[in-house]
């Protein structure tokens, strides 16, 4: 446990968890000297003896002062303990989630993650504060007791010793029934929360079909298994729960019931059995709280495994020597690639060769479901290839350090997302340092200025989770001055456009001629007017490159890009209109 | 607590026989674990006679195995007790909230972010639990036990006992003054884990743009900050409390008691007041008197951060819910008419102003203008999701207020272009509005709006569960909604740029689906491709929240205003083709 600690928390904190616990050990050390030293002093008070008594009681007083002093020390290390640790802790799994391919980020479910993130990392405080300081007293203080007994009259400690493997096989029993149950109520609890956010955050749809009641009884579904799993875990958990307290207190009444049986037949010396008797109550109370413990104990044991399975899934490799781009020209070689647990073992690109030429527009068409967004993500590295090669610059993207790559891509997402905050916050997050003359530059490229002088709060719009509290043509255009900001050698648009009218639509596609001098541009467009004037054009389906090259070129022969137009031509003629 | 109707409170109701039950046998249970003390003291006293009486001794430890089991037994079925009430409340409460959630304006999720939904919704009620399921019994064993013992021991020597508790009113100090100080501080605590788990959501749901904006490596990001803030609050609110709290329980500390009962025992000893035996219970009960101060002091710590989070969903529960009217109206046919409708999403901002128009059944209307215009909150308000601030919203002759949700969205459907869909399988999002609808009405819809063939490709068909085994890109997940949209089968119909991220080829197969959609109804169509407008009955022109032109295309081309010049614009995006636009 206390390695699973360390290895989630960090060797960083090792030496504070080690000075932590070994305060901790003093101090149930002492108390239990504490302990055994009422033995010869109670029975020097029943003897009579009043002066050995008193000679105790200041051995007693010295013991107990110990302890205070000890207790103080350890509570105030526990506390240092808990709060480095859980910094450390959060600090770790943050670097990790961010170090993690983004395929893993698709399939987490968000509800017990988050639940994790602060119930989870909330309990590994406790541990240090609340929970090892208990733990390890409830032990060690009653071990002391008992050699302490044991010089004192070895029969009664050899019961006590006795009851040691019962009370030990009655903790292990009962606490594995308790974490089979508790993993559960977990998972039951994990369902309900995802299913409450996504109840939570869907609202609109389900209300508008159907009030939600199909969905309201899903959730309810969920609800009620998760008291099913309650009422599981209670009946279960019901024998399991009495069971260690049970032994523990049986435990004491057979040692008093030998002990009573030793007086009986050894009058002598009954002022000392009183005493041990006392001794013996001392020895099970801290063993007691095991059981109480005992479940805290479990619940953090899980989520360390949980924190620790998280902490193992391999981050994306990073290179032990980077290499440097020559350039942001990019080349795709025989690329390879399907989302990891796709149902298929076909490719969704399968042998992708193009090349994307620095400094100029490049277009990629493709019908719905072809792989576009997929192929942008391989040039960010979101994802790494299965075989082939993703080059910028020359260099194979696996090659590139972490922050070259960060700096070498600006994408502009199909799905916008925005952090919570305001405008200027966002675009700034392109480049934190851009001067005022940049951010105003960009926002006037990406027609961002139209937006700040329309609202009332101007930039700083708050522009809610996600982006939610704007328009989808302000979200878009505000996610496009961020990539503006940021300069980088390669900007992705992936329907930059989608969402805007025909003026804002014009305005953005003058940005994108502006900025094709500056750096290389990959368009993905379903508007094919903002393709015609590209350099270069790749036609991507059935998971590879079928065509490429200019407008004119890709127009002169008959080919998947002219049914395109054609098709288009159809479509174009499509109007909406009733009957 | 609140004291409203459907608060917790009046929740607890149905439980609240079973916990009281539960506090009683804790009580009992207290109170027999006191006897292996007193049957100590019995031993003792027997074993000092003279001559000892073999008989008593035993019916001592028969004593103690009586009130072990006695104890045993209360222990067991009160915590039982507990927690079947515990669990019953929980369910109660979570349907209940689940349920409000259901009813509340939807301005209300707008105005909060699903971090603080969730900490609701999931945290707070979890919270909840500590309150009823331990917080309760706790406290019992907590007032019991050293009440009975400090009865007990008063009784055998109330010098003694004051003697023994000497260092409690130190303690008492101390421990007012950590209180005074820890409680204010709750709330911030309660912000900063809000904090994470927001940070957690927007690392999961952006986690693309923290990577592609280097967000990772910046000292200043995100989730840094809210780990800061966190770590601030937390030693903020027990740091310094801390030494005052570790000085007092010290003093109170077994080793501590143990040392005052024996200091007292032994001098009164000394000094004859007492014989060497009655120091025994002291010993022996001493520890009871304090032991349970570190669950009564901790107690209001975590008492108060439940009683918080049940504030919490107190006031979740005590939100108004947007009013259902007594009796539904139902609307005469599918006319839609917008009255002087102003409403915007902050106050003192409205976002629309003042509009009005009229959709004729079976009639297309096209809504167009520049981004942030105001189209997407018309469709909104349309589809209901918020009340307007001044005028009045009618379907078929009947104020959309005076509708109950099943006649509503009986009325009005739509497809937006966040596709919306839920993680259900793809059938049963199909069949959201129609939960009855078998699978041939769902396949045909599915074919209707294109989407059939893909999702026979998934690997289970239609029952591929989204965002798990269905990862859908764009285009598919729009043709999806469509699909519903088609199966809800309302009379009227909200399309808010429904085809933004459709490819040609299927954006041909969508316009299909869509003529079909649209056929016969009621139709209000948002959309920036103005070509696909031209033939519509009416067009209106919104721009910055006010309606500032109406009619048809040829109309609209033949004055100088918003509309030209968005035409005008979308034209010169034209291609050399010409075939197009
Ligand atoms: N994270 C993912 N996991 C598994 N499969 C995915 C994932 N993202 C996309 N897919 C699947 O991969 C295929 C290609 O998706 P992609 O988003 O690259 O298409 P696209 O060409 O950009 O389409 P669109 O024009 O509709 O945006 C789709 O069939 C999609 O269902
Ligand atoms: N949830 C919200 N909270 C606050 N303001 C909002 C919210 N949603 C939209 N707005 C604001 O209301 C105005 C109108 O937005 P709306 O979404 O209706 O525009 P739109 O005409 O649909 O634009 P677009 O063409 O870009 O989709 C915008 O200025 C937007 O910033
Ligand atoms: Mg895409
Ligand atoms: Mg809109």
């Amino acid at each position: 446990m206390l390695r699973e600690l360390i290895r989630v928390i960090g060797s960083g904190e090792a030496r504070r968890i080690r000075l932590h616990l070994a305060a901790v050990l003093w101090h149930a050390v002492s108390q239990g000297v504490v302990f055994v030293l009422l033995v010869p002093l109670l029975r020097a008070l029943l003897r009579g003896e009043t002066d050995a008594a008193l000679r105790w009681l200041a051995a007693l007083a010295v013991a107990a002062v110990v302890t205070g002093v000890a207790y103080y020390v350890q509570a105030l290390l526990g506390f240092r303990t808990a709060v480095a640790a859980t910094g450390a802790l959060y600090r770790r799994l943050g670097d990790h989630l961010g170090d993690l391919p983004l395929g893993w980020f698709a399939a987490v479910r968000l509800g017990s993650l988050t639940r994790l993130a602060t119930a989870g990392v909330g309990e590994v405080t406790v541990v240090f504060a609340h929970l090892v300081g208990p733990l390890i007293t409830a032990v060690a203080t009653p071990l002391t007791v008992l050699v302490g007994m044991a010089v004192f009259d070895w029969r009664p400690a050899l019961a006590m010793a006795a009851t040691v493997p019962v009370l030990y096989a009655a903790y292990r029993w009962s606490t594995r029934v308790l974490a089979e149950t508790d993993a559960d109520v977990d998972a039951a609890i994990g369902r309900s929360n995802d299913r409450i956010l996504e109840f939570a955050q869907r609202q609109s749809v389900l209300r508008a079909f159907g009030g939600g009641r199909a969905h309201q009884d899903r959730l309810d579904e969920v609800l009620v298994g998760q008291h099913e799993a309650g009422r599981r875990q209670l009946r279960r958990n019901s024998l399991a729960r009495g069971l260690f307290g049970g032994a523990v207190q049986l435990s004491v009444t057979f040692v008093l019931a030998v002990s009573a049986l030793l007086a009986l037949g050894d009058t002598a010396d009954v002022p000392q059995f009183i005493a041990l008797a006392v001794l013996v109550v001392r020895f099970a109370e801290p063993v007691s709280a095991l059981g109480d413990l005992g479940g805290s104990l479990r619940t953090v044991k899980a989520r360390l495994a949980q924190v620790r399975e998280i902490l193992d899934v391999p981050p994306l490799p990073e290179p032990g020597r980077p290499r440097t781009p020559a350039g942001s020209r990019i080349e795709l070689v025989d690329v390879r690639f399907r989302y990891p647990g796709s149902p298929t073992d076909r490719f969704l690109l399968d042998g992708v060769n193009a090349v994307i030429p620095a400094n100029g527009v490049t277009a990629l068409v493709g019908p719905s479901g072809s792989g576009k967004t997929t192929l942008t993500r391989l040039i960010a590295r979101f994802w790494d290839v299965d075989s082939g090669s993703v080059r910028i610059g020359g260099v194979d993207v696996r090659e590139l350090s972490a922050a070259d790559r960060t700096a070498l891509v600006a994408p502009v997402f199909q799905h916008v997302y925005l952090f919570e905050g305001t405008i200027a916050e966002n675009v700034r997050l392109g480049r934190p340092d851009a001067s005022d003359e940049d951010v105003a530059e960009a926002a006037r490229l990406a027609r961002v200025d139209e937006i700040v002088h329309r609202l009332p709060d101007g930039w700083d719009t708050r522009v809610g989770e996600g982006g939610a509290a704007l328009s989808g043509g302000e979200r878009q255009r505000v996610s496009l001055a961020r990539a503006i900001l940021k300069r980088a050698p390669v900007v992705i648009l992936d329907e930059a456009t989608a969402a805007l009218d025909s003026v804002n639509e014009a305005a953005i596609t003058d940005t994108v001629r502006a900025l094709a001098g500056r750096c290389t541009l990959l368009v993905i467009a379903h508007q094919l007017s903002t393709v015609v004037d590209a350099d270069r054009i790749l036609v991507l389906d059935g998971g590879c490159v079928r065509e490429s090259g200019t407008h004119q070129e890709l127009m002169a022969v008959d080919g998947l890009y002219r049914r395109f137009w054609s098709e288009r031509d159809r479509v174009g003629g499509w109007r909406l209109k009733s009957g | 607590m609140t004291g409203h109707q459907d608060g917790l409170r009046s929740m607890l109701r149905p439980v609240r026989g079973r916990i009281t039950g539960g506090v009683v046998l804790q009580a009992v249970a207290t109170v027999a674990s006191l006897a292996t003390f007193v049957a100590i003291h019995l031993l003792a006293l027997e074993l000092l006679r003279p001559e000892v009486d073999r008989g008593a001794v035993w019916a001592v430890v028969a004593f103690a195995a009586g009130a072990l089991v006695v104890r045993l037994v209360a222990q067991a079925v009160g915590y039982q007790l507990m927690h079947d009430a515990d669990i019953d409340f929980q369910l109660a409460v979570r349907r209940r909230v689940a349920a409000k959630l259901g009813r509340v304006p939807l301005g209300w999720f707008g105005a909060r972010n699903s971090a603080t939904v969730k900490k609701a919704l999931a945290d707070d009620i979890e919270a909840v639990h500590y309150l009823v399921a331990h917080a309760l019994p706790d406290l019992t064993a907590a007032v019991v036990m050293p009440v009975s013992a400090l009865l007990l021991l008063v009784v055998f020597d109330w010098r003694l006992t004051l003697a023994t508790l000497v260092l409690l009113p130190l303690f008492a100090v101390l421990f007012v003054a950590t209180g005074r100080r820890g409680s204010r501080q709750g709330e911030r605590m309660a912000g900063a884990v809000a904090g994470i788990t927001r940070a957690v959501v927007e690392f999961v749901q952006g986690i693309a743009v923290i990577k592609a904006f280097g967000g990772r490596d910046r000292a200043d990001n995100r989730f840094h900050r809210a780990i800061d803030d966190y770590m601030v609050a937390f030693s903020a609110v027990k740091g310094p409390i801390l030494k005052l709290s570790a000085t007092a329980y010290a003093l109170v500390s077994p080793a501590a008691m143990l040392l005052s009962a024996t200091a007292a025992g032994t001098v009164f000893v000394a000094l004859g007041l007492v014989r060497p035996i009655d120091v025994l219970p002291f010993v022996l009960l001493g520890l009871a008197l304090t032991a349970p101060l570190v669950v009564i002091t901790y107690g209001p710590q975590a008492f108060a951060a439940a009683r918080a989070a049940a504030e919490r969903v107190d006031e979740v529960l005590a939100t108004a819910e947007l009013p259902e009217p007594p009796v539904s109206g139902s609307p005469a046919d599918s006319r839609v008419e917008f009255e002087h409708v102003t409403f915007g999403y902050q106050e003192g901002a409205p976002s629309l102003r003042d509009v009005g128009f009229v959709l004729e059944p079976g009639t297309v209307t096209a809504l167009v203008g520049p981004s942030g215009a105001g189209k997407s909150t018309t469709a909104a308000l349309l589809s209901r999701f918020f009340d307007p601030w001044e005028g009045s919203i009618r379907v078929g002759g009947v104020d959309l207020r005076d509708l109950d949700a099943a006649a509503l969205y009986a009325s009005v459907s739509f497809v937006f272009q966040d596709a919306g869909l839920v993680t259900a399988s793809i059938a049963d999002n199909i069949r959201l509005g129609r939960p009855d609808a078998g699978d041939d009405d769902v396949r045909a819809a599915a074919v209707a709006a294109r989407c059939h063939d893909r999702i026979t490709a998934l690997p289970r068909g239609y029952d591929s569960v989204v965002g798990e085994d269905a990862q859908l890109s764009g285009g598919e997940a729009q043709r999806v909604a469509i699909a519903r949209a088609l199966l809800a089968d309302a009379p009227v119909l909200v399309l808010d740029e429904a085809t933004a991220f459709v490819d040609p080829e299927s954006e041909a197969a969508i316009y299909d689906a869509l003529s079909a959609l649209v056929a016969g109804r009621t139709v209000l169509f948002v959309a920036h491709r103005l070509h696909t407008v031209t033939e519509a009955d009416q067009i209106l022109v919104l721009d910055a929240g006010t309606l500032v032109e109406r009619g048809t295309h040829a109309e609209l081309l033949t004055h100088d205003g918003v509309y030209r010049r968005l035409w005008q614009a979308a034209e010169q995006q034209g291609t050399p083709t010409g075939g197009r636009r």
